[in-house]
C-alpha cells in the first residue's frame, strides 16, 4: 500500500516537474531575450577598434550618437541571402551609421513556416521585411509584435525625409492599418510623382521573338497574338533543329509556377491587351479604365490563350514536354536557341542574346501586334505592398529610423534602389559616377559588375567580395528605381540614364531601333500610345480580405482550374477540347464559382476607387 | 551502457536509497526504471499536441489564442462541405486507399529481397549490393523525377529516342504524363527507391536466426527452398507482422514528396492521395485547417493501428503491441 | 557448401546473382548521372545533353560549395550530433525495448502503448516550435539530441527482436540472481548486435541528415549543421531563380550562378557520398551466425 501512495506521489511530481520545466522555460525565453542584447554590446567594444570617426562624419542632422556599433538583426521574408550583410552595402552603411545587418530569411529556411514561427515566438527581430501586406503583416500588428512609428516622435524626428518626401505613403500605412493614427511600416517602390510607366527600359511582356529568323520570313504584320502561329510556323520551318540537332518549338511552357490559382503562361496575352488579373480572383481588370471580365468566359484572353497553345500543339510549335517540365529546363532550352517565343524580354533575350549568338547576328526581340496595348504599373506615391517595419522589440529604434529614413533619400536610392529587383547602381566612384554637367554614367567597371554581378570583385576600399552579395541583401526596394533624382534629373535606375541608353547598340539593337523607330521597347509603347497605366492609389479604407471559408474554397476552384487548363492545352482534338472546357466550367459552378465571382466584383469596385484617388 | 546510472540519479532524489530500491517488487522496479523515458516522451510528444487546440480556432500564428475567435468544428466541416467537395475527397480516399493496399501487398518485396540476398555466398558481391541498392533512398524525390524526366521525356528522352531508333514507335510517348497506370508506376518508383534500405531491418533478423538450425537441416539434407521455409521465413515473420501492423496504421498517410513531384495535370486524377490534397488546398498559411486534418488523421490512425493489432491477436494469436 | 552443386542450385545462383547485379545497376546508374551531371557544362547538363558520359568537365560545383563560410564548424557540430544523439537513442533504445519484454511491469502495456501512439501524432510544426522554446531548447545543443532518445520505432524492433531470442538463456541468468540491469548488459546487449547496428544506422543517418530542426530552432550560427548550410545553400539557388523571374536585367547578370538543378545534385553527392563509405563498416554486423556463435563462444 505505501508503495502504491509512493507510485501515486511519483506521478504527481512528474508532472510538477514538467510543469516546472514548462515554466522555466518560459523563463528562458523571456530571459533569452535580453541576452541576445548582451551579444550585441559583447561586440561592441570591438567597434572602439574601428575609430568612430566615421560617426562624426556622419552629416545627419539628427544629433545621434553612432559611437556604438549597432547590430541589427533584420528579419525578411523577402531575401534570398542569410546571414551578415557583406561588401560594398555592408561597408557603406558601416561607414555611414555604425551599423551592421544580420540577415534572417524566411526564404531559405523554411518558409511560410518559419514566418509562424517567429510570430508565433513573438519576437520578429530588429527590422521586419514583408513580402506583401496581406495576412502575415496585419496579423503582426494585431499580435503587438511591430513597432508603432509615430511614437516617441520617431517619424517626426528621424524619419524627416520620408515624411516630405513620399507622405502619400504614410497616409496609407495609418488608414490601411493603423487605425487612423500610427504607423507600422512603410511601403516599397515609392514614388513621388503619380504619373506614367514605372517600368525600367523593358516592359515586363514583350511579346518577343527570334529577330533574326522573324526578319528572314520577311517581318509579316501581325495583328493579334494569334497572327503568331503561322508566322512562327515558317520560322520554325527555317530553322527545325537547334545546333546540336534538337527540334524547335515555338513555345515551351512550365507548369511549376502555377501556384496562383491559374495556368500561369494562360494569362500573359491579357496584359497585352491593358488587363490584369486581380490576384487569387476570377476577374481581370482593365489597367486604365473601369472595365472587367469573368476570365473563364469566351471573351477573356485567358481561354483565348489556352485555344491558341491547343493550336499551337496541332501545328506542332507547342514543345511536348510542356506539362511534364520545371521552368528550370524552359530557360536550359532558351539558352540552347530551341524556343522562337518568349512573352517577356526577360527569358528570351535575357537567356539567348549572349554575346556569341548576337555576333552571330541571332538574338530575341520585341515583336509587338498592332492590337498591343501594354499593361503597365503606374507610379505608386502610396507605396507597394512591400513593407519595411521595426519589431516591437527593437534596440534603438532612433537609429533605426534614421538608417531607414536614409534609404528613401537620393543618396540611399542611388546606392541601392531596385535591391531585389534590379541591378543596383552600387557605390559611386566605383560603378558610376557623376560627369561634368551633374549627369550619371556607368564606368567600365560598373559595366562590368553590372553584366556579371557574381564574378566581379570589388576593391577593398569599397568592402571588397563580389558585386552580388554586397548588393543590399534585405531585398527591398525602398524607392522605385524609374522615379526621377531631383539631384540629377534622371531616373536613379542607371539603365535608364541617358548616357546607357545612347551607348553603342548591337546589330539586332540597331536593326530594332530603324524598324520601330524608337530607342527601347518602353519607348515604342510610350510613343505609340500603345500603353494602359494602370493608376496605383489607395482606398482609404482597410482592404477587403476573402473570409477563409471562401479562401478555402477559391483554393480548391483554383487547382481545378489549372488542371483543366492544362488538358485542355494538350486535348486531341476540338470536340475534346470542348468537352473538357464544359467540364471544368460545371466543376467550378460546383465548388462555388459564384460566391468567387461575387467577391471578385467587389474586389473590382474597391480597385477602381483606389485608382480616383490619384486622378 | 550509462542508462542505468541515469537511473538511480533520477530516482536518488526522491528519496529511494539502493537499498529500498532493491526490495520493490519488481513490478515497480521496472516501472522505475522506464519512468525516465517515459517523462522525456511525455515532453517531447505529448506536450506539443496541445497544439491540436488551434483546430478549434481561427488560429493566426503570432495573436494569442485568447484574443482568437473560438469556431468549434468549423475546421473539420470544411473538408467536404458540399457536393463537388464531396466527390473530390471520395476520388482523392480512392487514390489513397489503393496506393496504401498496394503498398502493403507489396511489403514482401525487402522481405524477399533480404532473403536473396543472404542466399548469395560471395561476401564481396553480397556487400557490395547490400551498399549500393541503398543508394536511391538517399535521392529526393525531386531528384529522382528529374532523373525520370531525362529518361522519359517525349523530345529526346533516352527511352523514347531508343524506341524510335529501334522502329516500335514513330512519335514520342510522354509517359509521365498519363492517367493510366498511375499506381503502379508510383509503387514501382517506391520500392525502386525503398527496397534496399528498407530490407536493412530484414537482414538483421535473418542475423538473429539460430545457425544451428539450419545445421541440422543440412544433415537432413533439406533442400534450400525447404530451409528457407522452415527457418528463415518465421526467423523473420515477427518483424514482418510488427512493421505490416504498423503501416496499416499509416494506411492514410502516404506523405507527399512522390506525389508531389510526379503530379501533373493529366495524372492529378489518380495521383492526388490525401496528403498531397491537403498540401495542395491548404498551402496558403492555413493554419487551422491543416491543424483539423492532421488531427483527424492521427486518431484515424490510432483506430486502425488498433484495430489492426486486434485482428492480429484474432487471427494470429498474438498482439504486438 | 560441402555438397557437390547441383544444376538446379547453379541455375538458382546464376539467377540470383543476375537478378541483384541488374537492379544494383539500376541503383549505381542514377548516382552516376548526378556526378557526371556535376562536373559537366552546367548549361549542357541543364538542357538535357549529359546522359552517359560527361562533356566540358569543370568542378566549379563543388569549389562553391566549399566556399560556404562555416563549412568546417558546421560539419563538427553535424558530426557531434550524429555520434552522441545516436549513443544517446541507441542506449535508451536498447534498454527501453528490453524492459518493455519484461511482463511483471506495473501498466506495461498501457505505457508501452501510449509509447507507440506516438508515431501517429503530429501537431504541425508550430505547436512543436513553441515547445522547443518553452523548454528552452532553441539555440542549444541538446535540441538536437534530446528529442530523439525516444524513438518509438528503434523501440519496437529492439522489443520484437529480443521476443525472439530463445528465452532459455535469459532465463538461465535470472536463476543466477543476476538484477535486470546486470542481465540487460551482459546478457541481453551481445544477443541483439545485429538490431543495434540497424537502428544505429536508421538513427545516425536521420540525425546526419536533419535539418529542419536547425532552420527553426538555431539562430546562432554556432548551431549551424552541414547539412542545414547545404540546403540553405540549395534555397538560395531556387530563390534566386524565382527572383529573377521579372527582371531582364538580373537574369542576364547572374547567368553564371549554378541552376537550382546543378545545386541540388551537387549537395546529394555531398550528401550520399558519407552514407556509401560508412554503411559497409556496419555491415559485418549483418553476417549470419555471427551472433550465436558470439555468445556461445
Amino acid at each position: 500500500m505505501r508503495l502504491k501512495r509512493t507510485l501515486i506521489l511519483m506521478l504527481a511530481i512528474m508532472i510538477v516537474v514538467v510543469m516546472a520545466a514548462c515554466s522555466k522555460g518560459n523563463n528562458g525565453a523571456k530571459e533569452s531575450a535580453p541576452s541576445t542584447e548582451s551579444t550585441a554590446s559583447d561586440s561592441s567594444p570591438s567597434a572602439s577598434d574601428n575609430p568612430s570617426d566615421s560617426a562624426s562624419e556622419s552629416p545627419s542632422s539628427t544629433g545621434l550618437d553612432h559611437s556604438q556599433t549597432l547590430k541589427l538583426s533584420v528579419f525578411s521574408t523577402t531575401a534570398n541571402y542569410a546571414g551578415p550583410q557583406i561588401g560594398w552595402f555592408a561597408k557603406a552603411i558601416k561607414d555611414k551609421f555604425n551599423i551592421e545587418l544580420d540577415i534572417v530569411s524566411s526564404n531559405l529556411t523554411g518558409g511560410d513556416t518559419k514566418i509562424a514561427a517567429m510570430m508565433a515566438s513573438g519576437n520578429l527581430g530588429d527590422i521586419v521585411i514583408w513580402g506583401d501586406d496581406k495576412n502575415n503583416y496585419p496579423n503582426a500588428i494585431k499580435g503587438g509584435l511591430l513597432l508603432d512609428l509615430t511614437k516617441d516622435g520617431l517619424l517626426d524626428d528621424y524619419g524627416k525625409d520620408i515624411m516630405a518626401t513620399y507622405p502619400k505613403a504614410i497616409e496609407k500605412a495609418k488608414i490601411a492599418f493603423g487605425g487612423g493614427s500610427s504607423v507600422y511600416g512603410i511601403g516599397n517602390n515609392v514614388a513621388s510623382n503619380p504619373s506614367g510607366p514605372s517600368e525600367g527600359k523593358d516592359m515586363t511582356w514583350g511579346p518577343d521573338l527570334r529577330w533574326d529568323l522573324y526578319q528572314k520570313v520577311g517581318s509579316p504584320d501581325i495583328n493579334s497574338p494569334t497572327d503568331y502561329l503561322p508566322v512562327l510556323k515558317k520560322m520554325q520551318e527555317l530553322e527545325p533543329k537547334n545546333s546540336q540537332g534538337k527540334k524547335t518549338y515555338a513555345f515551351s511552357l512550365w507548369s511549376d509556377w502555377d501556384g496562383n490559382y491559374k495556368m500561369t503562361l494562360a494569362k500573359q496575352f491579357a496584359n497585352m491587351y491593358g488587363y490584369d488579373e486581380i490576384v487569387d480572383t476570377a476577374l481581370y481588370t482593365k489597367a486604365d479604365e473601369e472595365k472587367y471580365y469573368d476570365f473563364l468566359s469566351e471573351e477573356s484572353w485567358y481561354m483565348k490563350s489556352l485555344k491558341l497553345y491547343f493550336d499551337a500543339n496541332q501545328m506542332g510549335l507547342l514543345d511536348p514536354d510542356s506539362l511534364t517540365q520545371k521552368f528550370d529546363d524552359v530557360v536550359a532550352k532558351y539558352k540552347d536557341g530551341r524556343l522562337l517565343f518568349s512573352w517577356f524580354p526577360w527569358l528570351g533575350a535575357a537567356n539567348y542574346n549572349t554575346p556569341e549568338n548576337i555576333a552571330a547576328g541571332k538574338g530575341f526581340a520585341t515583336v509587338p501586334f498592332k492590337e498591343e496595348v501594354m499593361y503597365s504599373t503606374g507610379f505608386n506615391v502610396y507605396g507597394g505592398n512591400g513593407i519595411i517595419s521595426i519589431g516591437a522589440k527593437a534596440k534603438d529604434p532612433k537609429r533605426i529610423m534614421e538608417f531607414i529614413n536614409w534609404m528613401y533619400t537620393p543618396e540611399g536610392a542611388m546606392l541601392s534602389a531596385g535591391s531585389g529587383t534590379a541591378v543596383p547602381n552600387g557605390p559611386k566612384g566605383l560603378t558610376w559616377d557623376l560627369d561634368a554637367g551633374g549627369k550619371p554614367f556607368v564606368t567600365d567597371f560598373g559595366l562590368k559588375a553590372y553584366a556579371d554581378q557574381q564574378n566581379t570583385k570589388l576593391p577593398e576600399e569599397f568592402g571588397g567580395g563580389d558585386y552580388y552579395y554586397g548588393a543590399n541583401q534585405m531585398n527591398f526596394s525602398f524607392v522605385v528605381p524609374a522615379e526621377v533624382n531631383p539631384q540629377t534629373g534622371e531616373p536613379y535606375d542607371h539603365n535608364l540614364w541617358e548616357s546607357s541608353i545612347k551607348r553603342n547598340p548591337n546589330a539586332i539593337e540597331s536593326s530594332w531601333r530603324e524598324k520601330y523607330d524608337a530607342l527601347t521597347a518602353k519607348d515604342y509603347f510610350v510613343k505609340n500610345n500603345k500603353i494602359a497605366v494602370a493608376p496605383q492609389g489607395f482606398t482609404g479604407k482597410e482592404p477587403l480580405v476573402m473570409d477563409k471559408t471562401l479562401e478555402q474554397k477559391n483554393k480548391l476552384i483554383g487547382t481545378v482550374i489549372q488542371q483543366y487548363s492544362w488538358k485542355l492545352v494538350y486535348a486531341k482534338n476540338e470536340e475534346q477540347y470542348n468537352k473538357l472546357k464544359q467540364e471544368m466550367l460545371d466543376k467550378v459552378k460546383g465548388l462555388g464559382y459564384d460566391e468567387v465571382m461575387a467577391f471578385s466584383i467587389k474586389k473590382a469596385e474597391e480597385l477602381f476607387e483606389a485608382r480616383k484617388s490619384v486622378k | 551502457m550509462t542508462e542505468p546510472s541515469i537511473l538511480v540519479h533520477a530516482s536518488k532524489p526522491k528519496g529511494y536509497g539502493r537499498g529500498s530500491f532493491r526490495k520493490l517488487p519488481n513490478k515497480y522496479k521496472l516501472f522505475l526504471m522506464a519512468f525516465p523515458f517515459l517523462v522525456t516522451t511525455f515532453i517531447f510528444f505529448y506536450l506539443p499536441i496541445s497544439g491540436w487546440i488551434y483546430a478549434f480556432y481561427d488560429f493566426t500564428p503570432g495573436i494569442p489564442l485568447s484574443d482568437t475567435p473560438y469556431v468549434g468544428l468549423k475546421w473539420f466541416k470544411s473538408i467536404a462541405q458540399n457536393h463537388t467537395q464531396m466527390e473530390e475527397v471520395l476520388r482523392v480516399m480512392k487514390n489513397t486507399v489503393a496506393m496504401s493496399a498496394l503498398g502493403i501487398v507489396t511489403s514482401v518485396f525487402p522481405v524477399i529481397f533480404a532473403i536473396l540476398l543472404s542466399e548469395i555466398r560471395t561476401p564481396w558481391y553480397r556487400k557490395f549490393v547490400q551498399t549500393l541498392t541503398t543508394i536511391p533512398n538517399f535521392i529526393s524525390w525531386i531528384l529522382v523525377y528529374a532523373l525520370a524526366f531525362t529518361l522519359f521525356s517525349v523530345d529526346n528522352g533516352v527511352v523514347n529516342t531508343i524506341l524510335i531508333k529501334l522502329g516500335f514507335i514513330d512519335e514520342g510517348i510522354n509517359f509521365l504524363a498519363t492517367n493510366s497506370n498511375v499506381w503502379l508506376t508510383m509503387i514501382a518508383w517506391y520500392w525502386w527507391k525503398s527496397l534496399g534500405w528498407g530490407a536493412i531491418l530484414y537482414l538483421a533478423a535473418i542475423t538473429g536466426i539460430d545457425q544451428e538450425l539450419y545445421e541440422a537441416a543440412d544433415v537432413d539434407g533439406a533442400s534450400r527452398f525447404r530451409k528457407i521455409w522452415h527457418i528463415t521465413v518465421p526467423g523473420i515473420i515477427p518483424t514482418f507482422f510488427v512493421l505490416l501492423i504498423l503501416s496499416i496504421g499509416n494506411f492514410i498517410n502516404n506523405g507527399v514528396d512522390q506525389y508531389f513531384a510526379f503530379q501533373n495535370a493529366m495524372n492529378k486524377d489518380s495521383i492526388e492521395v490525401l496528403d498531397l490534397y491537403v498540401y495542395n488546398i491548404a498551402f496558403a498559411n492555413n493554419f487551422p485547417f491543416a491543424t483539423a486534418v492532421s488531427m483527424l488523421k492521427s486518431l484515424i490512425s490510432i483506430f486502425l493501428l488498433f484495430t489492426a493489432n486486434s485482428m492480429s491477436k484474432l487471427i494470429r494469436g498474438e498482439s504486438i503491441i | 557448401m560441402r555438397k557437390k552443386k547441383s544444376p538446379k542450385d547453379v541455375a538458382f545462383h546464376a539467377i540470383n546473382y543476375a537478378l541483384f547485379g541488374i537492379f544494383t545497376l539500376s541503383c549505381i546508374y542514377p548516382f552516376y548521372y548526378l556526378f557526371i551531371n556535376t562536373i559537366s557544362s552546367n548549361d549542357l547538363s541543364a538542357a538535357g545533353y549529359i546522359t552517359f558520359y560527361p562533356r566540358e568537365i569543370h568542378f566549379d560545383n563543388y569549389v562553391n560549395v566549399l566556399k560556404i563560410s562555416g563549412l568546417a564548424h558546421a560539419a563538427y557540430v553535424s558530426l557531434y550530433r550524429t555520434v552522441v544523439g545516436t549513443l544517446l537513442t541507441v542506449g535508451a533504445s536498447a534498454f527501453l525495448g528490453y524492459l518493455f519484454t519484461k511482463k511483471e511491469m506495473w501498466l506495461r502495456r498501457l505505457w508501452y502503448r501510449m509509447l507507440i501512439v506516438t508515431m501517429y501524432f503530429s501537431a504541425g510544426l508550430i505547436p512543436w516550435y513553441i515547445t522547443m522554446n518553452n523548454l528552452g531548447l532553441t539555440n542549444n545543443y541538446l535540441a538536437y539530441v534530446l528529442p530523439t532518445i525516444i524513438t518509438p520505432f528503434n523501440i519496437i524492433l529492439v522489443k520484437t527482436f529480443i521476443e525472439g531470442i530463445p528465452p532459455s538463456l535469459e532465463e538461465s541468468a535470472e536463476i543466477d540472481g543476476a538484477g535486470y540491469t546486470k542481465i540487460f548488459r551482459s546478457i541481453i546487449v551481445p544477443l541483439i548486435t545485429p538490431i543495434l547496428a540497424t537502428i544505429t544506422i536508421f538513427s545516425a543517418v536521420n540525425q546526419w541528415n536533419s535539418f529542419i530542426d536547425t532552420a527553426f530552432l538555431m539562430t546562432d550560427t554556432k548551431y549551424y549543421t552541414l547539412q542545414f548550410l547545404l540546403w540553405r545553400y540549395l534555397n538560395e539557388s531556387s530563390s534566386l531563380a524565382a527572383l529573377i523571374r521579372n527582371s531582364q536585367d538580373m537574369a542576364a547578370s547572374v547567368q553564371h550562378m549554378q541552376t537550382p538543378g546543378s545545386v541540388r545534385m551537387t549537395v546529394t553527392m555531398i550528401v550520399v557520398l558519407p552514407i556509401l563509405i560508412i554503411y559497409p563498416f556496419f555491415q559485418r554486423f549483418f553476417v549470419k551466425g555471427i551472433l550465436i556463435g558470439a555468445v556461445k563462444g
